[in-house]
């Protein structure tokens, strides 16, 4: 071990140990937990996949995971496509800051409040439907709009937007202007220049801020339960349920599970979607020949 | 402006040619013909306008007021992808996800050139630049001269009326850069393309140029070929910026009908020059460069002297550099060719220092342009 080896071990031996204790010892807890069985009030240490099979065969749970996964995906991509023209200004073309700042601040104002904000302005006395009826668009409030997946979506997308534009700005900020210009003059549009060299090159960020608006989304259970109404609601509610009213620890453990196989299946479809559509980059076509320098 | 021999219509011509940023002006009036097939190279320090001037021919920056044509056709509402030239960047701008044959196979792909076509003309330019044995390599993998071999190749794929280089040599070390310059008139040559280059390396514009812009505060100051530049500059600032130079500083006073002499530290130099931009009263400079003086007996008709005194000398192989001080007090640098056996002055020795009245430029002080 070389001594600068020794010395970024050293500095990162705190959080690796706390992540450690904290996360990978209850992760591998609740992976153990998804094969015992719950009899009564207690639960009792087994191997068999009941928990699994029982939570696949539940209509229940595959509803509300469809849901989970439809919200996830809509949100996600609206998401990642409203972040990605904000990430591009702020990294190409303003000269201030002060926008960049802007978006920080909305984290200053809570969770909680935000998604109550959107009940009011969704609810039938809300300024949706407010403008709608003003504009005869509509002859009587519009209930659908509040207590909907598209409620759970849209509040959701408010929450995780400043979030996305965040990892977008990182990923772009790695891509120097000048090959945006290189782009322009080899005979791209500033659009070619965009799909050809900003997406390629910035394809982990943008990935990166699609997933974990994926994965959070889909977990919240918290903004289903506000504004989702019964047919917005989505697999962690249930799961929380599992842990905090049934205590049926080990169905809940398996369905967290799921859920995490879910993503990692989402995750591997959107790397093989970004690689047909060549807007990954195929990884190094062949091995580099050894060079006599 | 123009001293091009080429009876046709220049392929860049900049006429009145302003750019503002904000407040800054960055170029004022541009006036600047190119010719199909020449090396221009834009000179001048950092911060003058030449990247700016280089960057409104690409593109990428619109004038302000005045006109840019390329082929005899107004170019301004053209964007960078429409025009016929093409750009290599300071630091090459090279593709990092791509490996170097689709680097360079990028412009023709994007203009839909067919595959084997394709194919065929990155791995001729691959050849030209030397580097078709490393065509699989990605861009990470290789070092600076070989990016720039990978820019000039993806630049000149696509066969450019002029290619625009903007410090292409700067991120190079002093070895790569000379040999790398001389592959770049190689490449010229061999292309025929046009090279619009930029640098503030004086070197870099005398190895490589047919002509040189030379700028200073957006404005050029003077366009001329390189040994005109350095023999016949027409300001101080060229006079300086070139090469190296000693200046004797002095006072032009009429001294006969048509005469001028210009009085200095060490005593009157009778100008010979008919530079109409020196007048009497004006303050004015001689500069004179250290090569074109020597210890040798003066002749009063030809040549200027002065007498003085050996400070230091420096041998470096080929030269020896004596560092002077003239009775005056006026300190200046002689350059004399080494030869075996030639007994030179040392340090301490008085010598008479002269030189040819037609090496020497006379030049008013203060104004900088021509």
């Amino acid at each position: 071990m070389t001594p600068s080896q020794r010395t970024g071990g050293i500095l990162a031996a705190p959080a690796a140990t706390y992540m450690l204790l904290f996360f990978v010892v209850p992760a591998i807890l609740l992976f153990s937990y998804s094969f015992w069985i719950s009899s009564g009030f207690r639960i009792v240490p087994d191997f068999v996949l009941t928990n699994y099979i029982s939570a696949i065969r539940s209509p229940l749970f595959l509803r509300v995971t469809y849901n989970a996964i439809v919200i996830g995906l809509v949100t996600a991509s609206v998401t990642l496509c409203l972040s990605i023209p904000v990430g591009y200004y702020l990294t190409y073309v303003a000269r201030s800051k002060i926008i960049f700042y802007l978006i920080l601040v909305t984290w200053f104002s809570s969770y909680l409040v935000r998604i109550y904000a959107w009940r009011t302005l969704l609810g039938t006395n809300g300024l949706l439907n407010a403008v709608l009826l003003q504009l005869g668009i509509v002859d009587t409030p519009v209930q659908a709009f509040l207590f909907s997946p598209f409620a759970v979506a849209i509040t959701l997308t408010h929450i995780y937007l400043p979030f996305a534009i965040l990892m977008v700005v990182s990923a772009m900020s790695e891509i120097k202007a000048e090959l945006i210009e290189a782009s322009r003059d080899l005979g791209t549009s500033a659009l070619g220049a965009f799909f050809r060299v900003v997406a390629p090159n910035a394809a982990q960020g943008l990935i990166g801020a699609f997933m974990l608006t994926f994965i959070l989304v889909a977990g919240d259970y918290v903004t289903p339960q506000m504004v989702g109404g019964s047919s917005g609601q989505t697999t962690g509610l249930l799961i929380a349920d599992q842990f905090r009213k049934t205590g049926n620890w080990p169905l809940g453990a398996a369905q967290a599970f799921l859920m995490f196989l879910v993503s990692l299946v989402i995750y591997a479809l959107v790397l093989a979607l970004g690689r047909l559509t060549g807007l990954i980059p195929a990884r190094r076509k062949t091995k580099p020949a050894r060079e006599v320098a | 402006m123009n001293n091009g021999t080429s009876a046709e219509a220049p392929l860049i011509e900049l006429s009145n040619g302003q750019k503002q940023f904000g407040l800054f002006q960055a170029l004022t009036n541009i006036n600047l013909a190119i010719n199909e097939g020449e090396i221009v190279t834009l000179l001048g320090p950092s911060g003058c306008g030449k990247t700016t001037l280089m960057r409104i021919i690409a593109g990428f920056e619109t004038l302000t007021s005045g006109t840019l044509k390329i082929d005899g056709k107004d170019v301004a509402s053209l964007p960078p992808e429409k025009r016929p030239v093409n750009m290599v960047f300071q630091r090459y701008a090279l593709f990092p996800h791509l490996d170097v044959f689709d680097n360079v196979a990028y412009g023709l792909k994007v203009k839909g050139v067919e595959k084997e076509e394709r194919r065929r003309r990155v791995q001729a330019m691959l050849r030209t630049v030397q580097m078709e044995s490393l065509s699989h390599r990605f861009i990470g993998e290789l070092s600076g001269g070989q990016c720039q071999r990978v820019a000039l190749a993806r630049a000149l794929v696509n066969g450019p009326r002029v290619l625009l280089l903007d410090e292409p040599l700067a991120a190079l070390d002093l070895k790569i850069r000379q040999h790398m310059l001389g592959e770049m008139k190689r490449i010229q040559l061999e292309t025929g393309a046009t090279f619009v280059y930029v640098t503030h390396d004086q070197d870099e514009a005398m190895i490589l140029s047919d002509r040189v812009v030379l700028i200073d505060h957006g404005q050029i100051v003077q366009v001329d070929r390189p040994q005109d530049m350095y023999f016949r500059p027409r300001s101080l600032f060229a006079a300086k910026f070139l090469g190296e130079t000693n200046l004797f500083e002095g006072k032009l006073t009429v001294s006969g009908i048509g005469q001028l002499s210009l009085e200095t530290q060490d005593g009157p130099f009778e100008v010979v020059s008919n530079d109409a931009a020196v007048s009497g009263n004006d303050a004015a400079v001689m500069s004179v460069r250290p090569e074109a003086m020597s210890f040798r007996q003066s002749n009063a008709q030809l040549d200027y002297a002065v007498d003085a005194e050996i400070a230091d000398v420096i041998f470096s192989g080929s030269r020896s550099f004596f560092h002077l001080v003239s009775l005056g007090g006026q300190k200046f640098r002689v350059q004399v060719q080494n030869m075996p056996g030639a007994a030179l002055p040392v340090a301490g020795d008085k010598v008479h220092v002269s030189w040819r009245k037609d090496s020497a430029t006379v030049l008013p002080l203060s104004r900088i342009s021509s």
